[in-house]
């Protein structure tokens, strides 16, 4: 990399820098106001901080690209060239594994030459935002489903002349690398009521360890 | 002749007839006057309420939720966002919002996706501001995920007190149960006092206030749907959610009946339910069927839905699928 190069890309980092502080700042601000503000100012979907709209899946990076880290693949890819197989990584990358079906190239989503973006079947670029158009390569009858809404979440409003009504795309709920849908930790149940006859025998997982039913 | 004789033979005399004051007769009779006075103070519990200061004149003496005029409404409604920040630390704002033209909601499930976390049934308890004791108690919820085995529909071999490590478990699929909406709704025929109805856009509602706590709704609904309040609710401050409507998320008093209302306070504002938007699956649609683009319609149309317990016949409006 040239001298000017890397001034170019240090000056980027110190802008980023700044950026990063600056949103940080701003979002510190809108948490106090919305502490301060009187409860359920109406029309504002701020009322459903009681709710956890979060998507299962962290999506890695996209905080960090919301307080205006560009993510930018090509830093590393403009001089490390594209593979097919996921082989033995020196140093990025190493935690990924690959684990989707019989897709087992890189190359089959991610473009070889711009890392940014991802493959169309003619070699044509997608961009990232546009995943879903990626996953509709394969996975048609869900692609279909999705845009007729039968697939995937919605937020916000059902009545779109009323408000927006916002659509998770596939990676927020499923890991590309990974897809299938992790099994998670179901939240507490209701109690069997206290005076009632002992909770009904169960075949399954729940005999062990709880002998107490049926008393 | 013989009978003649035989009831001479068992003419009784006059003090027998008449039952003169025994001991038995004399504690029967006690027995039955103190059941009949704890009927009296019970008919006038609502006016101990009123001196001890719980129910105020107003509510005692108010008319029922559809021949209320406007502004007494607005008064009443006002009456108890002053009670809820006594009571509970909060002042909500309290609406009433009506039926939308040419709207009728509807819901559907996608059982493939659901895999039986929960977290609709807890969101609802968050959004509707039931009692509660603590933070993961969910009996009031309006929400009951049930656990079954592969295979069949079996309701009544399902379970939902299940609490397995992770969800979902293998050969097992998961049912969340809530109201249904129903077109032919028992529990709105069953009521005595008309305390709860169909609105026009499918939901059934309660008035509150009008509820006599029969629990005849409750009897008479087949999906589990209501949930009655032994007690007055009990809610901290920061579980309070301020966004209220009349009809349905306020907070009920004690010994009334409340249920599933696909959060119309919420819903009729244009936004989708609590339990849609914290569904991990995306198992969760819901919509107008009015609206022929809407997604709801496409679901009906190009999904194979059953409803609940169809040979009840109470027409649901929640439709459950799989894909």
């Amino acid at each position: 990399m040239t001298m000017e190069g890397m001034r170019k890309q240090s000056t980027n980092r110190a802008k980023r820098g700044v950026i990063l502080t600056l949103s940080a700042l701003l979002m510190g601000a809108s948490v106090l106001l919305w502490g301060e503000s009187p409860s359920g100012s109406s029309g504002a979907l701020d009322q459903d901080r009681h709710l956890d709209k979060n998507p299962v899946r962290e999506e890695k990076g996209l905080e960090l690209r919301k307080t205006g880290w560009t993510y930018d693949c090509m830093e590393c890819h403009a001089s490390l060239k594209a593979k097919w197989h996921l082989g033995d990584q020196l140093m990025e990358h190493r935690d990924l594994e690959l684990n989707h079906g019989s897709n087992r190239f890189c190359l089959n989503c991610h473009h070889p030459e711009n890392r940014n973006v991802f493959v169309d079947y003619d070699g044509s670029e997608i961009a990232e935002e546009d995943v879903v158009l990626l996953c509709g390569k394969c996975h048609g009858p869900q692609h279909r489903d999705w845009m007729k809404g039968a697939h995937g979440r919605r937020n916000g409003y059902w009545d779109v002349s009323r408000g927006e009504s916002e659509k998770l795309a596939c990676i927020q709920c499923h890991d590309p690398h990974d897809p299938a849908f992790k099994a998670m930790e179901p939240l507490a149940g209701p109690t069997y009521p206290a005076r009632a006859a002992g909770k009904p025998e169960k075949k399954s997982h729940h005999e062990e360890g709880d002998s107490n039913h049926g008393d | 002749m013989a009978t003649e004789g035989k009831s001479g033979q068992e003419s009784r005399p006059v003090e027998d007839v008449l039952q003169p004051m025994t001991r038995r007769t004399f504690l029967r009779g006690s027995a039955a006057s103190l059941v009949g006075m704890a009927g009296v103070v019970a008919a006038l519990k609502p006016l101990l309420e009123l001196e001890a200061g719980e129910l105020s004149m107003e509510e005692l003496l108010q008319r029922h939720y559809k021949k209320l005029e406007v502004e007494d409404l607005h008064r009443i409604m006002k009456n108890l966002e002053g009670k809820c920040k006594r009571e509970y630390g909060i002042r909500p704002q309290m609406q009433d919002l009506k039926p939308g033209e040419g709207v009728e909601f509807a819901y559907a499930l996608n059982l493939s996706a659901c895999i039986g976390c929960r977290k609709c049934a807890h969101a609802c308890l968050a959004e509707n501001n039931q009692s509660r004791e603590d933070a993961n108690d969910i009996n009031m919820s309006y929400i009951r995920v049930l656990e079954m085995d592969k295979g069949a529909i079996n309701v009544e071999e399902s379970d939902h007190y299940y609490d397995s490590a992770t969800v979902p478990q293998k050969d097992k699929y998961y049912m969340p149960v809530q109201c249904h909406q129903c077109r032919n709704a028992p529990c709105v025929k069953a009521c005595p006092v008309e305390a709860t109805w169909q609105e026009n856009d499918g939901v059934v509602v309660v008035d509150y206030n009008w509820c006599i706590g029969c629990r005849y709704c409750m009897a008479a609904c087949p999906y589990d749907a209501r949930r009655f309040n032994y007690k007055k609710p009990t809610l901290e401050s920061t579980q309070v959610n301020p966004n209220q409507n009349y009809l349905s998320n306020r907070v009920r008093p004690k010994g009334v009946v409340e249920k599933c209302t696909f959060c119309l306070q919420r819903t009729r504002a244009g936004r989708l339910p609590a339990c849609l938007e914290v569904c991990p699956t995306g198992a969760r649609i819901f919509g107008n069927i009015l609206d022929p683009d809407s997604e709801i319609n496409h679901i009906l149309q190009n999904k194979r839905v059953y409803v609940l317990k169809e040979d009840v016949g109470t027409n649901p409006r929640f439709y459950y699928f799989f894909d």
